[in-house]
């Protein structure tokens, strides 16, 4: 599989360093619980947005690239100033490394070294650089991936990844239960919606690859689960001890007031009663040595489940746009049209409109 | 290695820097346009096709970060910033509170970007009025200010000391340049030209605000928006075939991916790109300027790897959003004793910063309107800001009243601002409205998704020499400088006229019979930090030196050479969003410098 390479010129890249990277302090104040104390990621601002995963356009159909993320890989070698990085990762071959360009400004060479590479949506990816001959896994993301040798690689995921990479499948079971009573889609009506909008999908995808892509999920949290799973992994990093500590404390409560029965099999009000108690931040069974505050997590909770429902489909939540779906289905004027025409402004083939690529 | 020298350093290219530096470079003038943010291109600009900015809610709040400053009362607290707003934990805003504790604050400040604020602003230009300028002479001899005891409002009024007379060209020049829509008939402002382009339809929401204006007999106009609607030849720009799929609700707080929005870049600054008379750097933060004697010599700035550059330049102009401006020339006079004698003789820099009086109300109304098709208001009027209404209800300023049609137009943004006062307080309201949940969840949206009218006012804040920005004792940003520290309260009068603009924006809601349910309303009197993002004076212009930091050509009194252009030459805010006036400013700027 060969890497196709994309140009990106050095402003681009600039653009993401200036702000991100370049600092004259060693404080670490980008600390939210997530790093180790000697990690220098602590010192930098939102380490999480590297490798760069952007759209791609090949120039010509907005169709054909919908399939692709541009993914810039940067390398700040300003205190080092190596001879020459290069970048491996099963994006390509393996045994096939690219080599990372120097970034100018004015003239000179900056420290900085990138590259671009399309890359399918909706997949995990693991990569490594070699600097001066030398492996290391990338300094400034903070995702590694431990393969079965025992060796550490950094890790990235594209558009729309489906696949979990933090929370283990009793703890989205868990949290499918959980997010479900915060949306609207729990009614018997929004369900038979939301299905009737999967089956739908489903059935366009098999018929038509090229305008549905990705593959997705069938439930009824409108890829909430996934959602979370993915901010967990990259932009909320700090916010997976509470996930991990939370529904395992929600699990052990619900099994014990409910005399072992599996809490994924509970009815409704065992969580309604829940949420309650939560509010409240007084949960009969809590572990509040493991875990202070059962209100914290559900106002996080909250606004993970509302951001995850209707935020836009390449962060892995509203999978196929579902939940857009049903705002446009559910509010109507008096003739039938639609009173959230989402697909004008949003690009194709997702959306209608042909101006904005995405 | 030779100091790189250029005829003309501008630091900052949003509403300050890029109109006069538009005027320079057409004239032939060599210009180094320095910007701190990124150059985030639109999709036809860029080499890849496609722009920074996304049609992506979570652009306009990212992830959660955690104020983690020591010292500061909202250290651990959350805040969510947009892609192109400062990190806190970079370089934060310190105020204090009304219980004296200090906080960050992601309020006051514009964006970070190429464009600067011009890029995530909602378009609203409108002119001030004549009397804005005048505001000393129209208070003077009067006795009948609410809330005015000792007859302060009357003595810190100021007049600018320039006309309207004097501003209007410019005004044209920057309504012709920048590309605005909008209409003239019912606004109260002079104009010699009408360079706006055709407004699109309104939305069936603003219906209610227009049939509330007509009631209460407010005239009213189409909101002049920085947005083209037609081919703009000044800018090169093409309007789509469709017209009406501008309208997104992607407005205010997103930049616009194909450029329609006339943010600085697009409209004055792209097509100077490559003439050999200019160059833009971006991603460069100017740290610090040097004088020797009356001169300013050097910018001191770090390129984007952090790298300490340095140019010098003939002349100087700042530009970087008033609190950002006038932390720059704070923190340059505390290296330099001579620098500071010279920008800061009269102790009044920093002091005076304004920003405005601000509120208004909002309600559900009975029929919902597809809110995302919208742009960022439809309706407004200058009813309030007339000579007859402002002294009849005892007030020492006016106000323009418009409505907001994009607010809350899409489902997470009317989920993060549920309730929240001000950007410090996103998402806040929601979480902690428990109630909506599993079906009230229905509920919630049956009720407000598509539903919520708001109706604002933006009028004049009154000069307090105690509202001042400062250098922070403690806190310092991502490269060691001390923040910009935010002193700021309401007086009196301000509380009191936000309370009768309120009413009237109430009562235009009212009577277009667009409430179901109840209204809320209310302003920013009970909150000292709220700023709307409209930072404006600290280092004010005047006729005379001993009550002003800058002359009437924005040229700092005890210096040759060093101007400062954004809102900060402001010495009272005006009747209206800033950015237009900032706009016509800097073009009038540009002619003054072009002349010496």
């Amino acid at each position: 599989m060969n890497a196709s390479l994309v140009d990106i010129d050095d402003l681009y890249v600039l653009n993401y360093c200036a702000r991100f990277l370049a600092r004259g302090t060693s404080e670490p104040r980008h600390d939210f619980g997530q790093f180790t104390p000697d990690d220098r990621r602590a010192m930098i601002c939102e380490s999480w947005r590297f490798p760069i995963v952007d759209s791609y356009f090949d120039g010509v159909s907005i169709e054909n690239s919908y399939r692709y993320n541009t993914v810039t890989f940067v390398y700040d070698g300003r205190a080092e100033r190596p001879t020459s990085v290069e970048v491996v990762g099963t994006f390509g071959d393996l045994y096939d490394p690219l080599t990372l360009r120097p970034i100018r400004f004015l003239g000179d060479e900056t420290g900085y070294l990138a590259l671009a590479v399309r890359v399918p949506k909706a997949r995990v990816y693991r990569y490594r650089f070699a600097v001066d001959g030398r492996w290391l896994v990338d300094p400034v993301n903070p995702q590694h991936e431990r393969v079965d040798n025992g060796e550490l690689w950094s890790r990235f995921f594209t558009d729309g990844c489906q696949v979990p990479l933090v929370l283990n499948r009793r703890e989205r079971d868990i949290l499918g239960r959980m997010v479900a009573h915060l949306l609207p889609f729990r009614l018997p009506e929004n369900w038979t919606f939301v299905d009737r909008a999967y089956n739908d999908l489903d059935h366009r995808a098999s018929r038509d690859r090229r305008h549905f892509p990705l593959p997705y999920r069938l439930d009824r949290e409108v890829g909430v689960v996934n959602y979370i799973d993915k901010l967990l992994a990259r932009g909320e990093q700090h916010h997976a001890d509470d996930y991990h500590v939370c529904l395992g404390l929600v699990d052990a409560l619900l099994r014990d007031r409910y005399s072992g029965l599996d809490p994924c099999m509970l009815p409704t009000d065992a969580y309604q009663g829940l949420y309650q108690e939560m509010d409240a931040d007084e949960v009969h069974g809590w572990d509040n040595l493991r875990y202070g505050s059962p209100r914290f997590f559900l106002l996080l909770l909250r606004r993970h489940a509302m951001t995850g429902a209707f935020t836009h489909p390449k962060s892995g939540g509203n999978s196929g746009a579902v939940a857009w779906a049903y705002l446009e289905s559910r509010f109507r004027d008096e003739n039938d049209e639609t009173l959230f025409d989402w697909r004008r402004a949003i690009e194709a083939p997702l959306g209608h409109n042909t101006d904005y690529r995405g | 290695m030779i100091e790189e020298h250029v005829e003309f350093v501008v630091i900052g290219s949003g509403a300050g820097g890029a109109p006069l530096t538009h005027t320079l470079v057409g004239a032939g003038r060599q210009v180094l346009l320095l910007e701190k943010g990124p150059l985030f291109r639109t999709q036809d600009q860029s080499p890849t096709g496609l722009s920074d900015f996304k049609r992506d809610e979570t652009f306009a709040t990212g992830s959660e970060k955690r104020i983690n400053i020591p010292g500061l009362a909202n250290h651990g607290e959350s805040f969510f910033s947009s892609h192109v707003e400062p990190d806190l934990n970079d370089e934060p805003h310190v105020y204090e509170g009304e219980d004296g504790k200090q906080r960050a604050t992601i309020e006051g400040y514009t964006a970070q970007v190429v464009g600067g604020g011009t890029q995530l602003y909602g378009g609203v230009s409108l002119r001030f009025t004549p009397d804005d300028l005048r505001l000393a002479s129209f208070n003077a001899g009067r006795s009948d200010l609410k809330d005015d005891p000792d007859g302060e409002v009357r003595r810190e009024a100021q007049d600018w000391p320039l006309t309207y007379d004097e501003l209007e060209p410019y005004y044209c020049k920057a309504e012709e340049a920048v590309g605005i829509n909008g209409t003239w008939e019912g606004q109260e402002k002079p104009k010699s030209a009408d360079h706006y382009q055709t407004p699109l339809e309104p939305n069936r929401i603003s219906s209610f605000a227009a049939a509330g204006m007509d009631a209460l007999g407010m005239r009213r106009y189409r909101t002049p928006l920085a947005v083209i609607t037609q081919d703009h030849p000044p800018s090169g720009r093409t309007a789509p075939r469709d017209r009406d799929s501008i309208k997104t609700a992607f407005v205010n707080r997103y930049g616009d991916p194909l450029g329609l929005k006339s943010n600085t870049w697009v409209s004055l600054l792209s097509l100077l790109v490559g003439r050999e008379n200019f160059e833009l750097r971006a991603n460069c933060t100017v740290t610090h300027l040097e004088a020797a004697g009356s001169r300013v010599r050097r910018v001191h700035y770090r390129d984007p790897t952090g790298k300490a550059r340095t140019v010098t330049a003939g002349t100087v102009v700042v530009a970087c959003s008033a609190i950002e401006s006038v932390r720059l020339l704070l923190w340059s006079a505390r290296l330099d004793d001579g620098f500071e004698a010279r920008i800061n003789g009269n102790g009044l820099l920093g002091a005076y910063f304004l920003t405005h009086c601000f509120g208004g109300a909002q309600c559900r109304v009975p029929e919902r309107a597809d809110k995302s098709k919208t742009l960022d208001s439809d309706w407004a009027t200058d009813h309030c800001a007339r000579a007859e209404w402002i002294t009849e209800h005892g007030l020492w300023a006016g106000g323009a009243i418009y409505n907001n049609t994009s607010d809350g137009a899409l489902p997470i943004s009317l989920a993060r601002t549920w309730g929240a006062t001000d950007m410090d307080s996103m998402w806040k309201g929601y979480l902690s409205d428990l109630g909506i949940a599993g079906n009230r969840f229905e509920e919630y949206l049956e009720l407000n998704f598509g539903r919520r009218l708001s109706v604002a006012f933006m009028a004049n804040q009154v000069p307090q020499r105690t509202n001042r920005i400062e250098l922070h004792p403690t806190v310092t940003d991502k490269w060691g400088r001390p923040v910009a520290y935010i002193r700021k309260g309401w007086h009196p009068h301000d509380v009191a006229l936000m309370d009768i603009f309120a009413e009237q924006c109430r009562q235009i809601l009212a009577r277009g019979g667009a409430i179901d349910g109840t209204v809320s309303g209310g302003s920013v009197g009970d909150s000292v930090v709220r700023i709307a993002n409209h930072v404006l004076g600290g280092a004010r212009f005047g006729a005379d030196p001993a009550t002003s930091i800058l002359d009437k050509d924005c040229r700092a009194w005890q210096f040759d050479n060093l101007y400062v252009t954004d809102g900060c030459f402001m010495p009272t805010s005006g009747s209206a969003n800033p950015t237009l006036t900032i706009q016509a400013n800097s073009f009038r700027i540009g002619d003054a410098l072009l002349r010496r």
